[in-house]
């Protein structure tokens, strides 16, 4: 027995340096030390433009099923109808005639998108805090995160509220949206003069400070929607100093090197032109994700004799906005109605939108993105231009409006029109100012937020019958509530 | 081994004796005792029934006693392993041959339970044995394939027959929610050396000596960390004492299609096409059978040369095994060596034995390509040959496949088929070292060290001629992808055995280091000049073309350190115990819950030796068991996540930051100190019997499990704290219940004829008890969460594993559409999980299996068959539903079922697409025949066999076959297309040269 004790001592010797289960870590990098570097925290800066530009399904706009295709579909200017052919999923009719539910993935994925780049955010603001980093980055990163929560809040309302990574869920309770609005607007005023002033070169891509007072302009602009007090003097203000930035309208002339014959497409090019662009994604086609929004809007014939690859035969534009279009205005030339050089019919209508859907043919394409830089059958390399001067200038024309200058109106609308080869108009209205956003910004990701705050998102229009109040607020996605017992869903919606 | 060899050679030479003292006037009896391979057994015992009178066989097998007058004598014949045999021999018979049996029953068998061995008898857990002679013969190419039907609560699936995929093993069902794929598959052994299902592929078939399997935690408990979804142990071939042997195994076969799908013809679907108003430009006037054209006649070949040699203190065995197979669909097969050496020498006066084990195994296969077809439904390409339209040509030119530019993203099957390498070629190769040193009186150690390296190197290229969209859209696509698994295991032991008295004591104590590292490199191109070079020539790619993703490269490693202890203790062969406890430690857990620990109980009362059972003749053996056991689970956790970590963003690698492109670094995985070992905790009760004399006996087990701290990739939040709204935890809690009961009866057995009824059957019933709890200091409420089904199928606490929530069928409206319950125009449809348009339509796991597996035998000639089947599950036959919606016959083929059943679209899953997953197959049927060799100096043993594999499903299933992914892992439960079924008709044969 004691040989017995002695050889589980020996047994024991060995073993001893042997018993230790320290991890190692060959193709990563632990995070603590990472972002220990001012490399490391100007990396998480960048991180949070690489959740703007993102991927499929996780992205501001460029790729399919997230953001740019919920703020879309929901609105008046683009739909995907089903083919009868069986092609095309249901969800963006859904949308699109707002009978979605709280389970639709584009709601889901746009919820954990946002809150994925908030995530970042908090991340790029506690690690450049913590490096010391320029105070102009801090405020960068500030700026994203109050970005973030408007576009959170413009969607869903009243949504969790966190600013510190390390919240447990319990402590992040669900935040009137009045008061996540007050919170934007502090951040934002407390921050947008710290940005840089630069445009373009290093700051393309970037919040500088004419794309921060955008936001702000953006902020106010919607305030009576978000929290029932208008703020138009406060948004005029804003966008002066957005345009006290330099900024000019980009000149729309026929060019043969230009997409369209028209330079006025420049805009929407490989990369978007300084003078007229605020704020834009930098896109590179399987490099930095992708645009599809030309390629999924032609059939296959059209789009190999346009791009060189088969198109997806999805978004189609509903006649009932074509036909607002004035013939002569520069900006009808993006869609394609009619006989092709390929052969296709596309028609003006639509006979379907769900069952049994659409034949093939049936319905306005649009190639306002059309196909530049580096692209395959999945997309191009076109910049999504998120903000630009058109959009200041017709914002500041409805500010005007709404104070009762008309008159002062006048100019900024006039200016966007006489570009598009349109007439000026004197005393504008509304809904001058509305439909010229229509017309201006369509296929830009602005159409739903202009259709609420200017009181049409509930108009009855094609396919779309009259809606109910609650439908200016989408579901908050069904996963989240199955997972944060503390989210109360939204009016109207199912709880599930 | 040895004393037996002693002991034979003894009895012999004691038998000459007595041969040359009783020789007498009259014709003596004699006869000759032959084992099941015919050759001659010496030494066993032959009594004279109702006497005292005993003689042994020589060295030839043969006995002799003198005749006292008697015409006949009755006589019994026994030897160790072998059934005691009766026989009336007649002084006029000539020669006597008598064969001995091998015990069926075999309670006298050695087990191997891990880290050891163990009598049969006196097992405490559950384990079920298989030698040789129970394993499935025919066209075997894995292992696994021999075990189908023959152990009550394991459950190997088999989904299609394509070459190079091997079936899938499930021990007492679903013990984990899987997020790494193989995270139930049981822990193999092979000779001592862990591993995990590949280990398999360096096994021939005919080389398995005998195959144990753990099942309960009372016996999986000392393979702790790794024991969990049960072990594997795979004890291959040696040669016995004294002998040398050249064995020869060949086994060809021929497999063909079992089961097609009804799809509509050229002229069927140019019919349909009209009446549903199809353009007519998508008919392109051919008449092509697209699933004959990807399909032939497969044909199997396997070989092994099996040769070794025992003598004092030294014995190898070797084997080179070859198997080719030919795959059902154009351009797939299979090649498989395998090369194994196994030495042992003794020393030290035969105190210390050494044995060496080197093992190689080279695989070669080229997979039917899979991802193929259009966005909306991907599959591999036979299945595609199914979705093609009839009446499309093959080519549009000579030399050049067709493909239609009105189709998005047209897939040409055959084109695909013809054109596409995709060629993986594996080398496992493992070498282990066992050194066992007897100590003092019982006292021993051992040490041990394996080193497993499994590299993969696959290439693929999908040239721009198959027509494939993305193909074409590059101009080619080729890659190469490496793998390089680095396994290495050292255990050091000592054992005690005592015997004091009635009692038998034996302990042991363990300490075993493992490590596991793998690490590995892709390489991608696009856009070549030619195709000649296929993806052999990577650099002749467009470097402009290059893409995210086209390059990488991976290492990560896994740690285990455990230390065991067990104890094993029995009272007058009456009353057992075992007893063992390990701990382990992992390197993949969080620092603050690195080591578990795993104990386990077990106890078993052998009533057959009790006094008070003796005097009757209705039970012979009877043993009740009893146990308890945890075990731990840390192989489905994959390395490096506990750790919070920055790297590359996988899914945009790169942002545009400061006017430049440059690497998008972000936080990839939350920091989790908490994340710590998955237990489950299993009570087994079990019953061993024997009747009438062991002609019917049965094992009965019936157990109850709980995994707790379960380790899954939950749904959490995405608001703060966690990443993304996934994090791996240990939050849930699964329970598995279920019953076991094999039985075996003899019905005849004599000399010349044995029939036998067996069969075997298990019940199972899991559920989800809770998904909730605390992770990262987060609570997490988990629930209604997607597994399964097609998408149809969900994890809800309270309910099965992947329970069916779907809609209703009710018809289809005047568009054709498909119509559900619970819809209408003023109720709009509800997609929710939640919905209650949804209702509980069953599971996705059977719940039942049962195997029936009778044998006969008359002289040389016997005949041996499996049946097969499972139930109580549900499939989503998501394929079904593609092929029957007509909306698609415009760019596809749909089934002839489609047009009666007229469904133009539809918006939802519905039970529709449900089916029965029952079936009954009809598994193999073996005839086979031993040659009477006469005498001679060359050959031992020859034997001959016929099998069909696959003969008949009984099953209401409509697509293919129902014999579907049943791993439990989130893929299970839909048929969405699979390689072939096949039936397989072999010959094979079986030469023991001297």
């Amino acid at each position: 027995m004691k040989k017995l004790l002695f050889g589980i001592f020996i047994v024991g010797i060995a073993a001893q340096s042997c018993t230790k289960v320290n991890e190692n870590v060959y193709d990563k990098l632990a995070a603590n030390q990472f972002y220990a570097t001012p490399a490391g925290a100007n990396d998480a800066l960048a991180t949070v433009y690489g959740k703007i530009s993102g991927t499929w399904g996780s992205n501001y706009a460029g790729r399919d099923n997230c953001w740019y295709d919920l703020n879309e579909f929901s609105s008046d200017e683009q739909v995907i109808p089903h083919r009868n052919t069986g092609d095309w999923q249901l969800d963006f009719a859904q949308l699109y005639t707002r009978t979605e539910l709280p389970s639709l993935g584009i709601i889901d994925n746009t919820w954990n998108w946002a809150y994925g780049s908030i995530y970042a955010a908090n991340q790029a603001i506690q690690e450049l805090t913590a490096a010391k980093a320029d105070p102009s980055k801090i405020a960068e990163a500030k700026v994203a995160r109050a970005w973030f929560y408007y576009l959170l809040i413009d969607d869903f309302g009243d949504v969790p509220f966190y600013t510190d990574n390390n919240t447990p869920i319990s402590k992040i309770p669900q935040t009137k949206r009045a008061t996540i609005y007050n919170f934007i607007v502090s951040e934002l005023t407390a921050n947008v003069d710290l940005l840089s002033t630069t445009r373009g070169g290093t700051y393309y891509g970037r919040f500088n400070k004419w794309a921060g007072y955008m936001i702000l302009a953006k902020v106010y602009l919607n305030a009576g929607v978000y929290t029932g007090t208008p703020q138009w003097a406060n948004a005029l203000a804003a966008c002066n100093v957005v345009a006290s930035g330099g900024f000019t309208l980009h000149p729309a002339a026929s060019s043969t090197t230009s997409a369209l014959g028209n330079s006025y497409y420049d805009l929407f090019g490989d990369v978007c032109p300084n003078d007229e662009t605020i704020f834009a994604i930098y896109l590179t086609e399987n490099v930095i994700s992708g645009n599809i929004y030309m390629i999924r809007s032609l059939n296959t014939p059209t789009g190999v004799a346009l791009m060189g690859f088969a198109g997806w035969n999805g978004t189609v534009i509903p006649s009932e906005f074509y036909d607002k279009f004035d013939p002569s205005d520069i900006r009808r030339k993006q869609f394609l109605v009619g006989a092709q050089p390929d052969g296709t019919i596309y028609t003006t209508d639509v006979s379907s939108l769900i069952s049994p859907g659409a034949a093939p043919n049936e319905g306005i394409r649009d190639v306002k993105f059309y196909t530049a830089g580096i692209h395959d059958a999945s997309g191009a390399s076109n910049d999504f231009p998120v903000y630009r001067y058109a959009d200041v200038l017709l914002m500041q024309a409805e500010c005007e409006v709404q104070l009762g200058n008309t008159a002062a109106a006048a100019p900024f609308l006039n200016q966007v029109r006489e570009r598009a080869g349109l007439s000026d108009i004197a005393a504008p209205t509304l809904q001058n100012i509305y439909d010229e956003r229509g017309f201006e910004l369509n296929m830009e990701g602005h159409r739903r937020q202009d259709m609420i705050r200017f009181g049409t998102y509930l108009t009855p229009h094609g396919f779309v019958s009259a809606g109910s109040a609650y439908m200016e607020l989408f579901p908050i996605p069904s996963a989240e509530i199955t997972t944060n017992p503390l989210l109360k869903q939204n009016p109207g919606y199912p709880t599930n | 081994m040895k004393q037996v060899y002693l002991f034979k050679y003894g009895l012999t030479l004691l038998l000459l004796i007595c041969a040359i003292s009783v020789f007498a006037q009259n014709k003596p009896f004699t006869g000759k005792v032959v084992d099941e391979t015919n050759q001659p057994l010496p030494g066993a015992t032959v009594r004279i029934k109702g006497s005292d009178q005993t003689t042994s066989t020589d060295a030839r097998g043969v006995f002799s006693f003198p005749n006292n007058g008697q015409s006949a004598i009755a006589i019994t014949i026994s030897f160790v392993g072998y059934d005691v045999m009766e026989k009336t021999i007649t002084a006029n018979d000539a020669s006597v041959s008598i064969q001995l049996v091998p015990n069926q029953k075999a309670l006298n068998e050695v087990v191997v339970v891990g880290y050891g061995t163990v009598r049969k008898t006196d097992l405490t857990g559950s384990v079920t044995n298989l030698s040789t002679k129970d394993l499935n013969p025919g066209p075997v190419t894995n292992p696994l394939e021999q075990l189908q039907g023959k152990a009550a609560g394991v459950n190997i699936t088999q989904t299609g027959n394509e070459p190079g995929v091997p079936p899938t093993v499930r021990i007492r069902g679903i013990t984990t929610l899987s997020s790494v794929a193989g995270g139930n598959d049981p822990l193999v052994v092979v000779d001592g050396i862990q591993g995990d299902m590949t280990l398999l592929n360096q096994v021939p078939p005919s080389e398995i000596e005998h195959v144990d399997i753990l099942k309960d935690a009372s016996a999986t408990a000392i393979y702790g960390s790794r024991g969990a979804p049960g072990v594997i142990i795979v004890t291959t071939k040696r040669n016995a004492a004294g002998k040398s042997s050249v064995e020869y195994t060949e086994n060809t076969s021929v497999d063909v299609i079992s089961k097609k799908l009804d799809m509509l013809n050229a002229s069927q679907w140019s019919a349909e096409a009209s009446a549903l108003g199809v353009d007519a430009s998508a008919n392109h006037g051919s008449n092509t059978d697209w699933f004959d054209l990807l399909t032939q006649t497969g044909v199997t070949q396997n070989h092994t040369l099996a040769f070794g040699a025992a003598s004092n203190g030294f014995n190898y065995r070797a084997s080179l095994s070859a198997i080719d197979q030919t795959g059902i669909v154009v351009r797939s097969n299979y090649k498989k060596y395998i090369g194994s050496i196994v030495a042992t020498q003794k020393a030290l006066d035969n105190k210390l034995t050494l044995t060496m084990n080197l093992n190689d195994g080279i695989i070669q296969t080229n997979y039917s390509p899979t991802g193929i077809g259009n966005a909306a439904f991907t599959s591999n390409t036979i299945t595609q040959a199914y979705l093609a339209r009839p009446t499309d040509p093959v080519y549009s030119s000579p030399g050049v496949y067709y493909t239609d530019a009105n189709v998005f993203q047209y897939t040409n099957p055959y084109a695909v088929a013809e054109t596409v390498s995709n060629l993986d070629n594996i080398n496992n190769m493992f070498g282990s070292l066992k050194a066992d040193l007897d100590i003092y009186k019982g006292l021993t150690a051992g040490w041990f060290g394996s080193w497993r390296k499994v590299d993969e190197n696959s290439g693929y290229y999908l040239p721009a001629a198959s027509q494939n969209t993305a193909a074409v859209e590059y101009n080619g696509i080729g890659n190469i992808n490496n793998n390089h698994t680095d396994q290495k295991l050292m255990d050091i032991d000592l054992a005690y055995k005592h015997d004091f008295g009635k009692s038998h004591f034996d302990a042991l104590v363990l300490y075993e280091w493992q490590q596991q590292t793998y690490n590995g490199n892709f390489t991608q191109m696009r856009d070549f000049p030619t195709d000649a070079t296929t993806y052999n020539a990577l650099q002749l790619g467009n470097i402009a073309d290059f893409q995210n993703g086209d390059i990488s490269s991976y290492k990560n490693q896994r740690t285990l350190v455990s230390f065991l202890g067990r104890v094993n203790y029995s009272y007058d062969n009456k009353y057992l115990l075992t007893a063992s406890i390990r701990r382990d430690g992992s390197t993949v857990f969080g620092v603050n819950d690195k080591f578990g620990y795993f104990p386990s109980g077990s106890v078993a009362w052998r009533i057959d030796q009790e006094d008070f059972i003796k005097d009757q003749n209705v039970v012979s053996t009877l043993k009740l068991r009893g146990g308890y056991g945890e075990t731990g689970n840390q192989q489905d956790l994959a390395p490096n996540n506990s750790i919070g970590l920055v790297g590359l963003n996988p899914t945009s690698p790169t942002v545009f930051f400061g006017g430049q492109t440059i690497p998008n670094y972000s936080a990839t995985q939350n920091y989790n100190p908490n994340l710590r070992w998955e237990t489950r905790q299993e009570t087994n009760l079990g019953l061993d019997f024997g009747l009438f004399h062991d002609k019917l006996t049965g094992t009965f087990d019936a157990y109850t499990s709980k995994t707790i701290n379960m380790l899954f990739n939950y749904t959490v939040p995405v608001e703060g704290d966690f990443l993304v709204n996934s994090d791996y935890g240990n939050a849930g809690t699964l329970q598995n219940q279920g019953l076991e009961l094999s039985l075996n009866y003899v019905i005849i057995k004599t000399d010349k004829i044995t029939f036998t009824l067996a069969g075997n059957g298990s019940l199972m019933q899991n559920k989800v008890l809770k998904l909730s709890g605390i992770i990262d200091g987060n609570p997490v409420f988990t629930n209604y969460q997607s597994y399964g089904g097609g998408g149809t199928g969900y994890l809800i606490v309270g309910k099965p594993i992947g329970t069916y929530l779907i809609y209703k069928h009710t018809g289809v409206d005047a568009n054709g559409a498909e119509t559900v319950a619970g819809v209408n125009s003023t109720t709009p449809l509800d997609p929710g999980v939640q919905s209650s348009q949804r209702y509980d339509a069953g599971q996705e796991l059977p719940k039942y299996n049962y195997a029936f597996t009778p044998s006969f035998s008359y002289k040389n000639f016997d005949v041996a068959m499996v049946w097969r089947g499972a139930g109580g599950n549900k499939v989503y036959d998501g394929l079904r539903e593609d092929l029957s919606l007509l909306e698609n016959t415009g760019k596809q083929n749909v089934l002839a079922s489609a047009v009666p059943l007229g469904i133009h679209s539809t918006s939802v899953q519905s039970d529709e697409w449900l089916e029965s997953g029952n079936y009954l197959k009809f598994q193999n049927l073996t005839f086979g025949y031993r040659f009477n060799i006469p005498a001679n100096k060359y050959v031992s043993s020859i034997r001959v066999n016929l099998t069909g594999q696959n003969l008949l499903t009984i099953t209401k299933y409509k697509g293919e076959d129902p014999e579907l992914d049943a791993s439990g892992d989130s893929g299970s439960g839909s048929d969405y297309g699979i390689y072939p079924p096949t039936r397989t008709f072999s010959a094979g044969l079986n030469v023991i040269l001297k």
